[in-house]
């Protein structure tokens, strides 16, 4: 009888000791380092894979682009994580309402290997897309520089509309080329 | 066993769909479905829209009366009946047969001068523009006189957008109605120096695209080309081409088969539509400065660079000037005109 209580004592013992070190020796949180999120390495900043990512806007603002700072959701890898920011350009209220950007829709957003980023627009179909040269050089730049500002891994931009690559967004600019950053634009 | 009757059928159909055919491979054609012209002041373009791309031969009869376009290796099929055209620059189409091949005759007109032709992708196209030669110059071109100080200089003013395509629509008006406008004023005021050839692209509310817009240009040996566009701000832009290629620029290289009569790789491919004005970059910059100084409040009034589809066609020293749709249009015209002239008198 002794016997079989010092058994049940012991088994008792051995798995609750078991529990507790598997409880606490186990990560508490799903802790990722920011860079890996963004492609790159930063092992001494851990976030939250919850915690919003802060990029920076760049929109268009009485004759020049603007910057200025937006929190967006956090994806897993570049090619969502730049999509999740271009997102944002359309509907944050600096710059959702400006010239050309207003008129047209964000299809998706494609990331190759080579490091072009492909934006596909869809225009609204009510109207036709109506805006000046200046407008229309600053709608297409707020894309490419909120892109390929604020993420690496993206060196060019092409800009296609419903899937398709168009001569032009307004009539002025040419969309048969690859757009790089420009700084030029931006107010210092 | 005896199969029903809808198995019978049943394999009555493969059996059927089994037999070889007999019929040999499909031939390949150049097939044409369709023939569009239009008929501009200064050319006239005739457009053969081909239903797969294809090699090409176009010659020119040795009396010099006909161009003949032919397919190249291959039989040439046309599927649509070839328009009636009689502009004094060409005189009809006709398709004959000629050495077991067809051909499609192009009968010139006294007036017609050189021949150019293109071939272009989605919808694939051949693109035959025929200049209107000097011999019957139309009456809205201006015969130029030459000065005694220096030869004439062919100025094209280009009013931006045109029929459907309105442009920016404000309370002062539609941009197309207000580049018009300025474009046939700066004209007269041009005009007035003898040396002056001043060519518009349109001269009344008309859709024009901008090839064909830089084609106006172009067969009219145009040195200046001003393209006039309106803004809603009352600040003025002058753009010029920017012809920085990036790292992965794709107007550096044509994609193989951008050009239908063709090898890939030819030194014909090499000579790319849309690549004109990289050879006028010096001069476009100096005619951007020369327009931006006369609306600058500083003098240090410069242009900026933008990546323009109106402009990479041009042959000419290029700018796209932007005015405010609410300035004065009278002086915004002379304020071109001045422009214009200052660039003329120093670098022509």
């Amino acid at each position: 009888m002794l016997l079989r209580v010092a058994i049940v004592i012991v088994t008792t013992a051995v798995g609750a000791g078991t529990y507790l070190w598997w409880t606490t020796s186990a990560p508490t949180t799903s802790l990722k380092p920011i860079g890996e999120i963004q492609g790159q390495s930063s092992p001494l900043q851990p976030v939250r894979r919850d915690e919003p990512l802060t990029v920076t806007l760049y929109y268009p603002f009485d004759g020049s682009l603007a910057t200025g700072s937006l929190a967006v959701k956090r994806q897993p890898g570049a090619q969502a994580q730049a999509r999740e920011a271009l997102a944002a350009l359309f509907t944050d209220q600096r710059s959702s309402q400006a010239a050309v950007l207003k008129d047209v829709k964000l299809r998706e957003f494609y990331l190759d290997a080579s490091g072009t980023g492909y934006i596909d627009l869809a225009p609204n179909r009510q109207k036709d897309l109506r805006a000046s040269a200046a407008e229309e050089l600053l709608a297409v730049y707020a894309m490419v520089d909120t892109l390929a500002q604020n993420f690496e891994e993206i060196k060019q931009v092409m800009i296609i509309l419903d899937g398709k690559e168009a001569l032009t967004l307004a009539g002025h600019l040419d969309l048969s080329r690859k757009f790089t950053k420009r700084t030029d634009l931006v107010r210092q | 066993m005896i199969p029903d009757m809808r198995t019978l059928i049943k394999l009555l159909v493969l059996l059927i769909l089994a037999l070889p055919s007999g019929a040999a491979p499909a031939e390949k054609t150049l097939t044409v479905k369709g023939v569009r012209y239009f008929s501009y002041a200064v050319f006239t373009r005739i457009v053969f829209e081909v239903e797969s791309a294809g090699p090409y031969v176009l010659t020119k009869a040795d009396d010099g009366k006909s161009l003949m376009l032919a397919a190249y290796d291959m039989p040439l099929v046309v599927k649509t009946q070839l328009p009636t055209i009689k502009d004094g620059v060409v005189s009809g189409l006709e398709t004959r047969e000629d050495a077991g091949r067809t051909v499609i005759f192009v009968r010139l007109d006294a007036a017609a001068g050189e021949a150019k032709d293109f071939a272009l992708r989605a919808p694939d196209r051949i693109v035959l523009d025929i200049t209107r030669g000097t011999a019957a110059a139309p009456v809205s071109q201006p015969q130029t006189v030459p000065s005694q100080t220096g030869k004439s200089v062919t100025v094209v003013l280009d009013p931006g957008h045109g029929g459907k395509d309105t442009g920016i629509v404000t309370a002062h008006g539609m941009e197309k109605a207000f580049t018009l406008e300025l474009a046939l004023a700066a004209k007269k005021i041009l005009q007035k120096d003898p040396r002056m050839n001043v060519v518009l692209t349109r001269e009344k509310d008309k859709a024009l695209s901008l090839d064909e817009r830089a084609t106006v240009s172009n067969v009219s040996g145009g040195s200046v080309f001003v393209s006039i566009h309106g803004a809603p701000d009352p600040v003025t832009r002058v753009y010029i081409q920017d012809l920085l290629e990036g790292p992965g620029a794709t107007s550096a290289r044509p994609a193989s088969g951008d050009f239908l009569g063709f090898e890939a790789g030819s030194e014909q491919q090499e000579m790319l539509w849309g690549k004109q004005q990289a050879a006028h970059a010096l001069e476009s910059g100096v005619l951007g400065r020369s327009l931006a100084r006369q609306f600058g409040e500083k003098g240090n009034a410069d242009s900026v660079q933008a990546p323009l589809a109106g402009l990479k066609a041009v042959d000419a020293a290029a700018v796209l000037i932007e005015l405010g749709i609410t300035k004065d249009r009278s002086k915004a015209a002379e304020a071109i005109a001045k422009g214009i002239e200052q660039y003329v008198r120093q670098n022509r």
